[in-house]
């Protein structure tokens, strides 16, 4: 072999090496040989696939499916945690991430009462339901916390006008006569330096306007629309709270379950109304309002609310989610735990479906593999060829998993039925306040530390992080699956594929 | 070219240990065409992986010009093979999903090459052997002639020093199988090739220059019918 023929042209340049050594002593290990040939990679890529188009079609849909699931169930999930962060919301405003509220200690007294008189009487007052009292000073040290954006006071009262009966016009049986029972309705106190925190963010003045800093000590209330339509109230009418009249400066539209029927100036709310005795609550909060920097925060800065205040409530809209029942927290359940477990179980089958064909597949490769071998193919090459065609199946997967993931989200925005989340109007409190009459017969149950229930549309929302954790997921599994059938034809030796074929 | 001294080559077969190769010294010249014969069994194709660097020897020594294959490396013996050595395989081996073209084109994929240079070249390799008017076809769409034709292409298209066939008339008609010898023995005469091919037809290896038979791993050599200028 001492001249190489040049029949094919231009040949020689390739192994020029070799032609300088002399034609005896061959040293091919001298040069090493790099690999280029993307083109070709791609191509046999491609027909290696529409060989196994059956196969691929089966592992991607596979994949599919279990992406779909995963993107389904996180959009659920998602869509959940929305809706019990609208509960939240609806109680405490949408710009509150957090409350303060404290439990009262054993109550000395059952309810207020009120002895009758010779005279008939008539009280009107502003009073606080089952909650105990947070010093207004908290709110700053809560407002100077790391994480805090915005810290507001509150007070959530109650009006309350009855007309005590004379002696003379309680029953034989001890019975008041019908006009001693109560009426009420609901006052917040509102920060008017903090208007974004608090129920009062959620509502959207319609006629009038809204609280000005200078109405910090003014009597000026803004009501309800609806409260106003029922009441025959509107901008400029005069409605009176604890025997004082408020002029109404204007009218909100407002749909939250913590909604109240009257706002008024926080320090008018405070100067107004009374407590165990107390002739009034300045100085004074039963609730207070937290928005974080960011959702991140908000655990954080509820631990550091917690040990500035170790007796107080402290609510987020996770903490509440564990207080929510009804259909809502059967959807969180579902989602959490039978989606879920659900979601991995298919995934778990899907990759385990994808590996196994995956293998085969390999299997039946034996000869191409050690023909490749047998040509100089390194193992890392033909283990990135197994590595490219599935990942190639697993982007398909993928594709079509948040194909399916979508329209699983859209499935539940479209016959989702209307949730209910019931759940305390406030979570730190005791349970409803009575109003008695000599400890009698006379019982009114009031708003505050009451139940609510709130009506929630669940809108599954998918979200960019759960289509990339997908996207992940499938190419994890199509790399498994590629790993190893790779790792398979990778440690084929050349021999050994030959021999095995006969 | 190939110097073996005492090579001993054992499998391990479960509890039994096989030795298809044993005691062998062979010298193999560069540009000598040698026939390989022997039963089923004989350990003939154990001989062919040891001078196609695709196994070493258990004992013994591989040369291979101044490579000790025994001693190289995985790596290293991968790139033997990519450079220097081509096989002609008795069932053809062809991708089935490439082209003729683009079959032939897997033999120059472990080398630094342009993808148009390979293209030209695999197309060069196909017209040596007379199929330019296949390069497009799948193995499916040809006979079994045109595949060897193919599987010979594939093999030469790099120009290696050596060329190792194993049975290539095996699994072909009378006819093809003609047609096939004789261009394996143009281009062996062509380009100088160190042709090594296992056959059991007598009739082919009688053309070769020398014909070695293989009895229980060991080796008998007579002179063969083949030219020797």
């Amino acid at each position: 072999m001492s001249e190489h023929d040049n029949t094919i042209a231009g040949l020689d340049d390739v192994l020029s090496n070799e032609q300088e050594s002399p034609s005896t002593t061959p040293s091919p290990t001298t040069r090493r040989l790099r690999y280029r040939s993307p083109a070709m990679f791609a191509t046999y890529l491609r027909r290696e696939l529409r060989r196994r188009l059956r196969q691929a079609i089966l592992v991607a849909a596979g994949l599919a499916a279990g992406i779909g699931l995963v993107v389904t169930v996180i959009a659920a999930s998602d869509g959940v945690q929305q809706a019990q962060g609208r509960v939240l919301h609806s109680l405490y405003g949408i710009g509150t991430d957090i409350t303060v509220t404290k439990a009262p200690g054993t109550p000395t007294q059952k309810g207020s009462g009120f002895d009758e008189g010779s005279d008939p009487q008539h009280v009107d007052v502003l009073s606080i339901g089952y909650v105990d009292l947070l010093d207004a000073s908290s709110v700053d040290s809560i407002a100077r916390l790391k994480g805090v954006a915005a810290a507001a006071g509150g007070l959530t009262l109650t009006d309350t006008k009855l007309t005590v009966p004379s002696a003379a016009q309680v029953g034989a049986n001890g019975e008041p006569p019908r006009s001693a029972f109560p009426t009420t309705f609901t006052v917040d106190g509102v920060d008017l330096d903090h208007l974004g925190l608090g129920p009062f963010a959620n509502a959207t003045i319609s006629s009038g306007s809204t609280f000005r800093h200078k109405d910090a000590t003014a009597n000026v209330a803004i009501v309800d629309s609806n409260y106003a339509a029922a009441h025959k109230l509107r901008v400029g009418s005069a409605i009176i709270a604890a025997k004082t009249e408020f002029h109404v400066i204007g009218l909100v539209d407002q749909t939250g379950a913590g909604a109240a029927n009257v706002y008024i100036p926080l320090r008018r709310a405070q100067a107004l109304s009374q407590y165990a005795g107390s002739k009034n609550l300045d100085g004074k909060v039963n609730v207070i309002y937290v928005s974080a920097t960011n959702a991140d925060n908000i655990a954080a800065v509820k631990a550091e609310i917690a040990k500035l205040a170790p007796t107080a409530t402290v609510s987020t809209a996770s903490s509440l989610a564990s207080q929510v029942s009804g259909s809502l927290a059967s959807a969180a359940s579902l989602a959490n735990d039978l989606g879920k477990w659900l979601a991995i179980a298919v995934l778990i089958a899907a990759f385990v479906l994808a590996s196994l064909l995956t293998l085969s597949a390999v299997s039946r490769r034996v000869r191409e593999f050690g023909t490749l071998k047998a040509m100089g193919w390194r193992s890392r090459r033909i283990v990135a060829q197994v590595m490219g065609e599935s990942l190639v199946t697993g982007v398909l997967g993928a594709v079509i998993g948040v194909g399916l993931g979508f329209g699983g989200a859209r499935i539940i925005d479209l016959v989702a039925p209307h949730l209910t989340a019931t759940v305390a109007q406030n979570p730190g409190s005791a349970p409803p306040q009575n109003i008695s009459i000599n400890g009698g017969g006379l019982h009114k149950e009031v708003a505050p530390g009451s139940l609510h229930t709130v009506a929630i549309v669940l809108h599954a929302p998918v979200t960019l992080s759960a289509v990339a954790l997908a996207v992940l997921l499938a190419l994890a599994g199509a790399l498994i699956a590629g790993g190893l059938g790779g790792w398979r034809a990778g440690r084929m030796r050349p021999a050994a594929s030959l021999a095995s074929v006969g | 070219m190939y110097t073996l001294t005492q090579v001993n080559k054992h499998y391990v077969k479960g509890r039994t240990t096989v030795a298809a190769v044993t005691n062998l010294d062979l010298h193999i010249a560069d540009g000598e065409w040698l026939a390989v014969q022997g039963r089923t069994g004989a350990g003939k194709s154990t001989l062919l992986q040891l001078l196609g660097a695709l196994d070493r020897p258990t004992s013994g020594t591989v040369m291979f010009g101044d490579q000790d294959l025994g001693q190289l490396s995985e790596a290293e013996l991968t790139r033997v093979r990519a450079a220097s050595i081509g096989f002609v395989f008795q069932t053809f081996n062809l991708i089935p999903t490439l082209s003729a073209a683009e079959n032939v084109e897997t033999a120059l994929a472990p080398l630094e090459m342009a993808t148009s240079e390979r293209r030209s070249r695999a197309a060069a390799a196909l017209q040596s052997v007379g199929l330019t008017d296949r390069a497009r076809h799948l193995p499916s769409e040809l006979s079994g002639g045109q595949q060897q034709r193919v599987g010979i292409a594939r093999a030469l298209v790099k120009q290696p020093r050596v060329l190792l066939a194993d049975e290539p008339t095996g699994n072909l008609d009378e006819d093809t199988r003609d047609d096939i010898v004789e261009l394996l023995e143009q281009l062996w005469i062509e380009r100088g090739l160190t042709l090594v091919l296992i056959t059991h037809d007598t009739s082919l290896a009688d053309r070769a220059q020398r014909v070695a038979t293989m009895r229980e791993g060991n080796l008998a050599v007579r002179a063969g019918g083949g030219r020797t200028d």
